[in-house]
């Protein structure tokens, strides 16, 4: 039962990053309608910053803001300079630049700060001793901090974009950006906020991440938890931020369960059996549970 | 200044073509000739060039964007690998195995592009490509797993009847991929003036025209997955006898399919030669700026040329060099032809 329970913790904090993750995800989609593939390299572009700045003497929490408005910045430039061109184009070229910032981002990081694995600072305590016991399981704090940031993330997001002028112009930009942009809404401005946006939720998930993450800081940090966010973003319906949430965690607690209790995936194809998710809703669910259903026009 | 027209199949059509194959072949003579460490990297450009040339069936000619051909590369060289180490297969008479299976492969991938596009498909190739190096690792008694799997030069000697030793496998490579690169592109030409060829132009530019207009895209769709898959899995194949050791995580990652999208965008997409002019790029670009801290620099650069491509030149440089060429000469349809779709 306790192993059971720790399990379920383990899975219910990937769980809560990967929802963090898909969320940065969803925000893009809805506003640009394409997947930032490089989401991620970007994340972890933003988490070394906040690494170097701990090792510099500055303390962790001033490293996560200063990832997390390094992460709007690269966002929004990114939007305006590189994907608003080439947006009216074709989807492929939107695919191609995102795959060259992630190749691009992912190099950059290595070449400033090489690519020795870094120990990284957690946001709460983070020791051996530094849980308190539930039924016989241990549950950590750095587990719960991480539990409470997403709950305080979806609540902020719901806020954001139902209780808020600029939130009901994402809405609207999402929903049609040509009509939105004849009622008076700065659809330009707009979709910059949204990809900013992304961009400091991603980084949070990338500072909130690396502690917890067998491998701490290393390149490889962040492309298998941009796997498994991609898989939790569709499994709830790309354009859902609660769809993003509820797959997220559901998504982190069947890893934690199926590497723990199916010998045969084991630990050695986990992200294997997350594509193999993604592509089982691509065939029987392109909408995910709670994503709308895309006319098209001809 | 008026470009010169040359009609198809006239004389001075025949010349410029003869001309052509005699500088690509004298090319290659020039290239044999050179000293080993050269002819291998050139060798290594042509099994490139013949991926690329897959992916570009797909992607530059259907519009399927593929992240996943690196696993056709893979599962192409992993064949061979292993019917030669385990079963002492001869290397040769492995190739139609690879490309077999690899089709197979292929048809498959293409299946969840029946119902989904674009995006999503890319999606969906992403999950084939990063699985690949994972079920290489897991499937540890035939592939070796992650400690790879190592090809004894003399298990690569070239066949006894062309009278080349062992350590001039080198070269017997060189003109076995020179030869599987024309065959290549001669496939690839003309498929593409095809039938089948107009169906997938017609596919990528318009889906929803194409179905309107009678294409199958269920058919269309999967023969090219299928075929496009089969192409790169011939050159994962030769890539297995250029490198004679295989390990999941060296050239069958992820990176591997960007660097064959950097190639076939920076050469040119859907074009005939832009798949060689591409792999020519990705085999030296990597090359020159090795020594600069690990490989980062290649990889900055990769992604900056990448970006750099859609913003200043979507066509490639074969793109771009057709354009500058048919400033002088152009290429029409013989007069009985009729007009070209």
């Amino acid at each position: 039962m306790d192993i059971f329970l720790e399990r379920l913790f383990d899975g219910v904090t990937n769980g809560a990053v990967y929802a963090i993750m898909a969320l940065a995800l969803v925000v893009v989609f809805r506003s640009t309608g394409t997947i930032n593939f490089a989401q991620g390299e970007m994340a972890l572009f933003t988490t070394y910053l906040a690494w170097w700045l701990t090792t510099v003497g500055l303390p962790i929490w001033a490293g996560a803001l200063a990832a997390g408005a390094t992460g709007f910045l690269l966002g929004a430039v990114v939007e305006r300079t590189l994907i608003r061109p080439i947006r009216r184009r074709n989807d492929m070229a939107s695919l191609i630049v995102a795959l060259g910032l992630f190749t691009a981002f992912n190099a950059l990081a290595g070449l400033l700060w090489n690519s020795e694995t870094k120990p990284m600072p957690s946001l709460f305590p983070a020791g051996l001793e530094d849980f308190f016991p539930v039924a016989g399981a241990r549950l950590y704090w750095d587990a719960l901090g991480v539990w409470l940031v997403v709950l305080a993330l979806i609540a902020g997001v719901f806020f954001l974009f139902n209780r808020t002028r600029l939130g009901l112009q994402m809405r609207a930009v999402a929903d049609n950006a040509e009509s939105a942009a004849l009622s008076g809404v700065p659809t330009g401005r707009i979709l910059m906020l949204g990809w900013g946006l992304a961009g400091i939720v991603g980084s949070l998930a990338g500072v909130l991440v690396t502690p917890l993450s067998a491998t701490q800081l290393s390149l490889t940090t962040m492309f298998p938890i941009l796997i498994y966010a991609s898989a939790a973003a569709l499994f709830g319906g790309l354009d859902s931020p609660v769809g993003a949430v509820v797959g997220g965690l559901a998504i982190g607690v069947l890893e934690a369960l199926i590497t723990g209790y199916v010998e045969f995936i084991g630990g050695t194809l986990p992200q294997t059996a997350a594509l193999v998710v993604i592509v089982l809703i691509l065939l029987f669910r392109p909408t995910g549970l709670f994503g709308t259903r895309q006319l098209e026009r001809l | 200044m008026t470009p010169i027209h040359v009609r198809t199949g006239s004389a001075a059509h025949r010349g410029l073509q003869i001309a052509g194959l005699a500088a690509a072949a004298g090319a290659l003579l020039l290239g044999a000739t050179m000293e080993a460490f050269r002819v291998g990297q050139l060798t290594n450009v042509m099994i490139f060039a013949i991926a690329i040339s897959g992916l570009n069936l797909a992607t530059g000619y259907t519009g399927l964007l593929s992240i996943g051909h690196s696993a056709f590369f893979g599962l192409g060289a992993y064949t061979t690998g292993v019917m030669v180490v385990t079963y002492g297969a001869a290397p040769m008479t492995t190739i139609p195995l690879a490309v077999l299976l690899c089709a197979v492969l292929g048809f498959v991938v293409g299946l969840p592009a029946l119902r989904i596009r674009g995006l999503y498909l890319a999606l969906v190739t992403l999950a084939v490509g990063v699985a690949f190096p994972e079920v290489v690792r897991r499937f540890e008694d035939l592939t070796g797993g992650a400690a790879g799997l190592v090809i004894r030069s003399r298990q690569l000697a070239p066949p006894e009847w062309t009278g080349l030793t062992v350590p001039q496998r080198g070269i017997w490579l060189y003109w076995v991929s020179a030869a599987a690169l024309l065959i290549t592109l001669v496939l690839v030409r003309n498929l593409t003036r095809s039938r089948l060829g107009i169906a997938m132009i017609a596919t990528r530019d318009n889906e929803i025209a194409a179905a309107a207009s009678g294409v199958r895209l269920a058919t269309v769709k999967t023969t090219v997955f299928g075929l496009s898959g089969a192409v790169t899995g011939l050159a994962g194949s030769l890539f297995a006898m250029y490198v004679g050791a295989l390990s999941p995580d060296g050239s069958f990652t992820l990176l591997k399919s960007i660097e064959l999208i950097t190639g076939l965008f920076l050469g040119g997409a859907a074009t005939l030669f832009g798949p060689v002019v591409g792999a020519f790029a990705v085999v030296y670009l990597p090359y020159f700026t090795a020594d600069l801290a690990s490989g980062h620099v290649s990889g900055v650069i990769f992604g900056a040329v990448l970006i750099a491509i859609v913003f200043l030149m979507p066509e490639g440089i074969a793109g771009v060099a057709g354009r500058f060429l048919g400033r002088f000469i152009r290429i029409a349809p013989h007069e009985n032809q009729g007009e070209r779709p």
